[in-house]
Parts: C-alpha cells; sequence; structure tokens
C-alpha cells in the first residue's frame, strides 16, 4: 500500500481505494453479523423442540410404568405403545429423523442428530435404559424373573420388587433424558453466548478497520494536502486566485515579493500594486477568463516596477474554485536583457553606421557634416554642438550644431570643461544643482539638464560634444552611449584628418622659399570664409623678373625670390599666412585684419624690402592688390579682387599697393601706396582701368587664371 | 444356562471394572494437601469407586464424573448403613438425614472434577448420589473412617 519514499505523486488517487476498503469492511461484518443472527435464531428454534421431546421422555416413562400396573391389574393399556414411542423418541433425539406424535400431547416433530459428544453419551444411555425398562416391563407383565433381564445401562438395582425395578428404571430413563436435554440446553446456551460475543467481536473490529481505514484516508488526505502546499509554497512563481469580490487567494511568493501581509492583498488590495496602464486588462482578463497569457508591471517591495508574465485558468464553472487562477512568474530580468540587447543593437547599428560614414569624409569639414547628422540620429528635439579646438589654438570653437539649435556653452578653453578634464562623460540632472557645470547657468533658455562628452584622439583633448534637455529630463543612457560612440568616433577621424593634413601641409611647402603653397592657403582661407571670421587678402608680384633673370641669370631671380619670402614671413604677425602663389607671384593671409590694416602690414613689408636693397644683391620692388573678406562671398571672387589691384598697381607704374574694393563692374580701386619719392616714374593714384589677357603658364601648372605684364 | 452365563458375565465385568477401580484407587498414593488428606472418588452410570477404609480428620474428597449422565455426591453419616426413602421409593429423604449430613456436592456434569472439603470422625459414613433413581439404581459406597 505505502509506496516508495522517492515517489512524489500529489495525484494519486488513494482515497478511492480507501473509502472501497471502508464500504466492503461495513458490507462483510453487516453479512456476518447477519448471518450469525439467523444460525442463532435456528438453533434457539431447534433447541425448544429438542427440550420439548427430551421432556416428553420422562412423561411417556411415567405413563409406561402406570400402564403397565394397570395391565397386571387386569385393566386396558396398552405398555408396549408407549415403549415404542420411549424408543423412537429416544432415537429421534440421539441421531435425527422424525419423533413420533404422542396422543393429547403433541404432533410429529422433525429433529436433526445431536452433534455434542456428552449429550449424545447421555442420550445413547437413555437409549439402553429405555431398552432395559421395555424389557423389564415386558418380563414383569409374562410373569417372568425380573432379575434376569440383563440390564445394559451399568445400573445396579438391588430391588427385587418387581415393578419397583420398572420404576426405578422408569426414573433412571426420565432422569438421564432430562440430563440430556439440560445438557443441549446448556451446549445450546454456549453456542448463543459465543455467538453473541462474535457478533460483538465483528462489530468491533469492523469498527476498528473502518476507523484504521478512515484514519488512513485522513492521513492519506492530509499528506496530499501537503504535498499540494509544499509545492505552492515553495514555488517561486507567484499564485492569484480572482473571484467575484476581487482576490481570494494569494501564495507566499507573492507576499514576500510585496511585502505585504495575504490579509491586505485580497479584494482589491493587490490592484494597487499593478501598473495602472495594466489594470484594465487584468480586470477584464478576470471577469472572462481571456486573455490566457498576460504581461504586467507589479511594484515590489522596494518600489521596483517588475514585469510578470502571467497566465490564467478559468476555473469559475469549477464548484470547489469559482474563479480565475493567474499563475505568473517574474520576467524582469529577461525584459531588461532583452531592452539591453535592442539598445546595444541600435548602438551597434548607429556605431557601424557611424564609422562607414566616417570613413568616406576626408576633410574636416565633411566630417563635420557627418557629426551634424549623427546628432539627429541620437536625438533630434535636443540641442547639440561640437566645440573643437584647432591644433593651433588653445580657444574651443562651434564646429557642428544639430537642427535643433547649439546649446551655446561659453567654455572658451578645453580645459575649463569639466568633461574634458575627467576624460569621461558627465552628464548634469538639472543646471540649478549644486554640483551641477556653472557654465550651465543662467543660459537664455533657462535651466536645463546636460550631456558633456569629450573628444579626444590619441590622449589628446580636441574639445567637447554638449547636448542639452528640459531640466531633469537629461537623455537616456542610450543616448548618452551614441553621443560617446559618436564623440570616440569623430574623434579619430578629426584626428586622423587634422593629422593627414598637417603631413600634407608639410609636403606641400615650397622647396625654394620654405613658404607653404598656393593650396594650403586656399584651404585655409575657406576655413576662415567658413567660420565666418574677418580676414584681408593680397596678392603680390615681384616687378619686372623677368628682366632680372634675363640680365641676372636664374640664379639672381631665385635669390630675389627667397630673400622676399624671408622678408615678407618676418614682418607678418604670427597668425598671418604668406604662400608662394606660383612663378614669382605671392599671396598673403590676415585673419582678423581689414584690408587697411593689411595694408599697413604690407607697407611694413615694402619697407623691409627697399631697407635690405644694398651690396651687390641686384635691387627689385613688388606690386600689391589688396582686398578683405568684406568685399566678396567666395574664395575666387576675393582671389579675383586682390588680382584687379595688383593689375592696377602694376598699370599704375609697379612699387605699390593697391586695395581693390570691387570686381569690374562695381565702382573701382583705390590707390593706397605708391612709389618712394625718389623713384623716377612719379605717377599719382589714379583708377585703374583692367585689362586682362588669359595666359596659361606652362611652366607651373598650379598656376592659372591672370597674368598681369 | 444362558442366565448363568450371562450373571457370569456380568460378574465378571463388575469385577473387572472394580479391579480397574480399586487398582486405580489402590496405586493412587495418598496425598496430603494443605487442607487435608485426599481422597480420589469417581462417579459414574451407575456406581461411585473410592477407597472403603480412611482414617479420621480433615479430608478433601476429588470427585471425578465419568459420565455420562450428571452425578452428584452426598455424604451422610450413618451406623446402619441404611438410608430412609422418600413416599416415592426412588430417592432417600434428605430432610430425614439432614442432620447426618457431612457435606454434598451439586450435581456435575461429565467429565467435572470437584472437591467437597469434610472433617470426618470415626464411623460409618456412606457417599451417595441422590438423582433421581440413582441410589436405587446403585449409586452408592460405604466408608469407615477409624
Amino acid at each position: 500500500m505505502r509506496r516508495p519514499a522517492s515517489e512524489f505523486r500529489p495525484f494519486a488517487p488513494r482515497a478511492r481505494r480507501t473509502i472501497v476498503a471502508i464500504l466492503l469492511t461495513f458490507a462483510l461484518v453487516s453479512a456476518l453479523s447477519a448471518a450469525l443472527s439467523i444460525w442463532t435464531t435456528g438453533h434457539s428454534r431447534h433447541r425448544a423442540t429438542l427440550l420439548e421431546v427430551a421432556a416428553r421422555q420422562r412423561t411417556l416413562a411415567e405413563r409406561y410404568v402406570a400402564e403397565v400396573e394397570l395391565v397386571r391389574n387386569g385393566q386396558q393399556a396398552d405398555p408396549g405403545r408407549t415403549a415404542a414411542l420411549l424408543a423412537s423418541s429416544a432415537r429421534a433425539l440421539l441421531d435425527g429423523g422424525t419423533a413420533p406424535a404422542v396422543a393429547g400431547d403433541d404432533d410429529e416433530t422433525a429433529l436433526s442428530a445431536v452433534t455434542d459428544p456428552q449429550a449424545r453419551a447421555q442420550l445413547m444411555q437413555e437409549q439402553r435404559l429405555v431398552t432395559d425398562l421395555s424389557k423389564t416391563g415386558r418380563a414383569l407383565l409374562a410373569k417372568r424373573s425380573v432379575s434376569s433381564v440383563p440390564l445394559t445401562a451399568h445400573e445396579r438395582i438391588a430391588a427385587t420388587d418387581p415393578v419397583q425395578r420398572v420404576r426405578v428404571l422408569a426414573a433412571l430413563t426420565s432422569n438421564v433424558a432430562l440430563n440430556a436435554a439440560r445438557t443441549i440446553a446448556q451446549q445450546t446456551d454456549r453456542n448463543i453466548t459465543s455467538s453473541i460475543r462474535l457478533q460483538v467481536a465483528l462489530g468491533i473490529g469492523g469498527l476498528a478497520v473502518s476507523l484504521l481505514l478512515a484514519w488512513a484516508l485522513i492521513a492519506t488526505t492530509r499528506r496530499q494536502t501537503s504535498l499540494f502546499r509544499s509545492l505552492v509554497t515553495s514555488s517561486t512563481d507567484l499564485v492569484l486566485v480572482f473571484g467575484r469580490g476581487g482576490c481570494r487567494y494569494v501564495s507566499q511568493s507573492v507576499v514576500s515579493m510585496l511585502g505585504r501581509p495575504e490579509a491586505e492583498l485580497h479584494g482589491s488590495g493587490f490592484d494597487r500594486f499593478v501598473h495602472e496602464d495594466d489594470r484594465t486588462a487584468l480586470e477584464a482578463a478576470r471577469e472572462t477568463g481571456k486573455p490566457r497569457e498576460l504581461v504586467l508591471r507589479v511594484r515590489n517591495a522596494s518600489g521596483q516596477w517588475r514585469h510578470l508574465e502571467a497566465h490564467l485558468t478559468d476555473l469559475r464553472t469549477d464548484r470547489d474554485v469559482h474563479g480565475v487562477v493567474l499563475n505568473a512568474r517574474d520576467i524582469s530580468e529577461r525584459v531588461a536583457l532583452e531592452q539591453e540587447l535592442t539598445r546595444q543593437a541600435q548602438r551597434d547599428s548607429f556605431g557601424s553606421q557611424l564609422t562607414e560614414a566616417l570613413e568616406m569624409a576626408d576633410e574636416e569639414e565633411a566630417t563635420y557634416d557627418i557629426v551634424e547628422r549623427a546628432m539627429v540620429e541620437v536625438s533630434p528635439v535636443s540641442p547639440m554642438e561640437l566645440l573643437l579646438s584647432d591644433s593651433s589654438r588653445a580657444n574651443l570653437e562651434r564646429s557642428a550644431v544639430s537642427v535643433a539649435g547649439a546649446p551655446g556653452c561659453p567654455v572658451q578653453s578645453p580645459f575649463s570643461c569639466v568633461a574634458v578634464r575627467r576624460g569621461s562623460p558627465v552628464v548634469f540632472e538639472s543646471s540649478e544643482a549644486l554640483n551641477a557645470c556653472p557654465k550651465l547657468r543662467d543660459r537664455p533658455s533657462g535651466p536645463c539638464s546636460a550631456v558633456c562628452v569629450p573628444v579626444s584622439f590619441m590622449g589628446r583633448s580636441l574639445g567637447v560634444l554638449h547636448a542639452t534637455g528640459p531640466e531633469g529630463e537629461p537623455l537616456d543612457s542610450q543616448q548618452v552611449a551614441q553621443l560617446t560612440t559618436l564623440a570616440t568616433q569623430a574623434g579619430a577621424r578629426i584626428g586622423t584628418v587634422r593629422a593627414f593634413e598637417r603631413t600634407q601641409l608639410q609636403a606641400s611647402t615650397d622647396s625654394l622659399t620654405g613658404l607653404v603653397n598656393r593650396r594650403m592657403l586656399e584651404r585655409q582661407l575657406r576655413g576662415l570664409l567658413r567660420q565666418g571670421r574677418p580676414f584681408a587678402l593680397a596678392v603680390a608680384d615681384l616687378d619686372r623678373f623677368k628682366q632680372l633673370n634675363d640680365k641676372h641669370g636664374h640664379e639672381a631671380g631665385d635669390r630675389a625670390l627667397r630673400m622676399f619670402a624671408h622678408i615678407a614671413r618676418s614682418s607678418l604677425r604670427d597668425e598671418d599666412t604668406v604662400a608662394r602663389w606660383g612663378g614669382e607671384e605671392f599671396m598673403f593671409a590676415f585673419p582678423d585684419l581689414d584690408r587697411h590694416q593689411a595694408t599697413s602690414v604690407l607697407e611694413r613689408v615694402r619697407a623691409n624690402l627697399a631697407e635690405s636693397m644694398s651690396g651687390d644683391h641686384p635691387v627689385f620692388t613688388a606690386s600689391f592688390g589688396v582686398t578683405d573678406s568684406t568685399r566678396g562671398e567666395t574664395l575666387d571672387e576675393l582671389v579675383r579682387l586682390a588680382d584687379i589691384g595688383l593689375y592696377a598697381a602694376k598699370e599704375a607704374g609697379r612699387d605699390r599697393i593697391t586695395i581693390s574694393e570691387t570686381l569690374p563692374d562695381g565702382p573701382g580701386l583705390t590707390v593706397v601706396s605708391e612709389k618712394p619719392p625718389d623713384a623716377d616714374d612719379k605717377q599719382r593714384p589714379h583708377r585703374a582701368r583692367p585689362a586682362f589677357h588669359e595666359a596659361a603658364n606652362e611652366d607651373d601648372p598650379h598656376v592659372s587664371g591672370l597674368e598681369i605684364r | 444356562m444362558k442366565r448363568f452365563a450371562n450373571s457370569v458375565s456380568r460378574l465378571g465385568f463388575v469385577a473387572a471394572i472394580a479391579a480397574i477401580c480399586l487398582s486405580a484407587v489402590g496405586c493412587a498414593p495418598r496425598q496430603s494437601t494443605t487442607r487435608g488428606e485426599l481422597v480420589r472418588v469417581t462417579e459414574g452410570d451407575f456406581r461411585i469407586a473410592a477407597t472403603r477404609r480412611l482414617a479420621a480428620g480433615d479430608i478433601v474428597i476429588r470427585v471425578k464424573n465419568r459420565g455420562p449422565d450428571a452425578h452428584e455426591l452426598i455424604v451422610v453419616k450413618t451406623e446402619t448403613g441404611r438410608l430412609p426413602l422418600r413416599g416415592d421409593g426412588l430417592t432417600v429423604d434428605e430432610d430425614a438425614v439432614q442432620h447426618d449430613e457431612v457435606g454434598a456436592l451439586e450435581p456435575g456434569s461429565p467429565g467435572s472434577v470437584r472437591e467437597l472439603h469434610v472433617r470426618l470422625t470415626p464411623g460409618r459414613y456412606v457417599l451417595l448420589c441422590n438423582m433421581s433413581g440413582h441410589y436405587m439404581g446403585g449409586m452408592h459406597r460405604t466408608l469407615v473412617v477409624r
């Protein structure tokens, strides 16, 4: 009956077997009791008959004696018949059969054989006495000697009176018959007593067995209940049962998760912990039992929102449950992982796209464009800017701005920025917080949140990527991660491009003069234009250089070029640039100066040149055309303007500086410098009359455009 | 002749029974209990077997009924050895010998063994069963106590 301890079978239908055993026990006990009652009743009835017949023997014996005496006295009687009745009754008592009817007393009676050995011995003794009695009686009536009648029952009758002998034999017969009847009665009484005892024992036994089985049933039920309870309570799954009045049961795992006593969660208590967006779905599910699967957000004891994946079982029609069973498990870790994977995938996608885009950028300008587009990817609504320091300057410049505008950080130098100093991204929840960056305060847009990500290349700081958002709602970790990726990759690209440009610069230095070549200067000028930074531009040409070459040889020409380059470079400010434009032409760039201020600088060049014209070196001069960034839109326009000024200077007699204000269809030129007074060819300032002719310089492929003769 | 043979056979039978009884009694060693000397008496249909002589004193009479009928045992002291009968001529008049009755056992079923404690003074006693016809049928025994 008992199963091995290793088996765990909470669903085994053991109780049914026990109930059947109880019913069978009751049936068996009842049947046995009924059988015993029937048997006992039958025995009682038989005993009464037996006693009646046995008791009748005494009457018959006495009647026999009386009839013998009647016959002796000559009266009518039939003792032989009475003797026959006695004998046949004694036989019927002993071995069963029919006891004969006795006229005037009773009818024929069917008897079964007596089985008790003691009663049988007594009845056999009675039979022998009946024989002795009837033989003695017959001898008496036949007037024979009574004493000679053999006695078979071991009686030793001393009386010699024949009648007395018959009477003694009759007395013995009746006494033995009565004693036999008594023995039979006692035996039957014992049987009945045994039967009653047996019935009582059966009843007690049946009751005991039933109680044992009932106890086993209770134990089994308790064990199964205990098994089920252990399954439910040890499970980390959350089990709830909802009925008409709300929650009716919560498992221990729910109690420990929510940190509330069970009673507090019953009724509508559980609903308070469910996210309000999920409550409608939960209510619908417990009203209708559908949907079968549900994801809920529940606030746990520490206030976190946990995601629960719930499975519903509709047991509203189950008479024991009358409700909907909700079985849920906490899938928060899985949800978080999925979200992280999604973010990771987005980041990876963002990062790889960014890498590919940046690979295609071969200039800093193109890199800025990509940064601006990437900013939109990170957030189209947050203002963002890329502040970069030039490699030659310590101050930061706004290089890229998102479509949502520039946050306008007033930081001046890279090392004034906390993110640059720390070398890691910094997030500010609120510009008003005590630990917020001071540069976030008092912005025109009001209080804000901010993210600052340093941009560096090979450990050297390049600048910072700066984004702002509403106060208290900074960009999320995903966006910060994307900005970090952007800063890292943009920094790497910008650093690479700059290094490449520097290499190019070194490679493109003019070998004769040591000046940068035309292309590098063009790049610088374009950069100034893009930044909107004002600058002045001048073009210079050595006067009568061809004649100098022809007269003194190329050696002297090269020396003149080197001398001019040296004088020009030493006369300029640090931030000014002079490049060899081609042949004997040079180009000047003056950041932050206008055309008049540039003219002053060039005057210093002319003066220094004039001063150095001593010794055996052939004398030469230079003419200049000047303009500035306020006079044109594009670099080409400005170069053309400067060229026009140069042409005008040549036309006016060389060795002078001419400011070019507008293109030929504009107001005209202004000559601000003339040749020194000691020169032969003295001219007044005049309006230049431009006369162009196209000439391709076949010696220098870099030079194209206008050549002034 | 036949009658003679019968009587001889009967005598032989009785003698055999008596011999058995005597040997049983005689061979049985006299035993003493804490309450007196033990005397074994065997009853049967319809006779009583017991020793004929006995020393006076406290006596434990152990009665075994061999059956098949039930039998009682009455001990009556009588000098004559004859007991008065009731009017029916079949049983001893117990009322008449009431003062001489030393002890009695109620009828015992076949196979039963019972004990009767008596103090016997010297004299002649009769052991008998007084159930209807039993005394007259031969169930009496004389015992002499010295």
